[in-house]
């Protein structure tokens, strides 16, 4: 329900499994407007491979945050290479809120790799989530290409078994 | 004088209920297309769409139907 004036998030999770090429989705928003429904559409270029793409490469193409342990994973590097032969602007798109801080280079010179990185917030330390990261680069020409980055968080953390307790004599039970 | 607040509150009684005839709920989706670019395969990604209620009725979300 959403009283006259107000707002909502609508989240949309896509998996892209084996999926290959340009792929569209279009979700239908049924309200109490009536017809004809309200849609969101997203659309993506699905690749196998996503250590050659044009005109950057994305190294990881994948971020995961998990941990496995105590010791909090809080922050992931990634380079993004030029292979093209002019010089790129990069630009951030989109991405969620609350979660993780962004860096991303201001441009990247032809043939080059520079450096992003990805910082967990605090607050976030102790959530699992599976989000993304759009970005975008543009040439000379101001011609845009986007790259949507997988930004993974799960945690595991060991639970101490009743058999691995040693008695306060340091004994073992008899 | 009875008689002319007696018909103001006639018109006003007539008018709010013309109002709420045409009450209308209106959903807006300022930005409704996204494009993610280059995705690799086997991986999850996500989006938020801001949706609006920009009518003068309530506007109900029955549901969301993946296309």
């Amino acid at each position: 329900m959403l009283a006259v004036g107000d707002s909502t998030r609508l989240e949309i999770i896509f998996s892209t499994r084996r999926y290959k090429g340009q792929i569209s989705k279009r979700p239908k928003i049924k309200t109490n407007e009536g017809p004809p429904d309200k849609f969101v559409q997203i659309s993506s270029m699905v690749t196998q491979r996503p250590d050659s793409t044009y005109p950057i490469i994305i190294e990881p193409y994948k971020l995961d945050l998990s941990q496995f342990g105590e010791k909090v994973v809080k922050e992931k590097k990634f380079t993004i290479k030029n292979v093209s032969d002019q010089n790129l602007k990069v630009s951030l798109v989109s991405m969620p809120d609350g979660l993780f801080d962004f860096k991303l280079p201001k441009t990247i010179k032809p043939g080059k790799k520079s450096e992003g990185e990805l910082k967990l917030i605090k607050e976030a330390y102790g959530d699992t989530f599976e989000k993304s990261v759009t970005i975008e680069v543009t040439d000379a020409k101001e011609e845009a290409t986007r790259f949507t980055i997988p930004v993974k968080r799960t945690i595991h953390v060991a639970k101490a078994s009743p058999d691995t307790t040693v008695n306060s004599k340091g004994k073992g039970s008899q | 004088m009875k008689r002319l607040t007696f018909i103001s509150c006639m018109v006003i009684v007539f008018l709010w209920g013309a109002v709420c005839a045409y009450a209308a709920p209106r959903l807006t989706v300022p930005e409704s297309v996204f494009d993610f670019g280059y995705v690799p395969q086997n991986s999850t990604i996500s989006h938020v769409f801001w949706l609006y209620s920009t009518g003068d009725d309530t506007l109900k979300i029955i549901n969301v139907v993946p296309g």
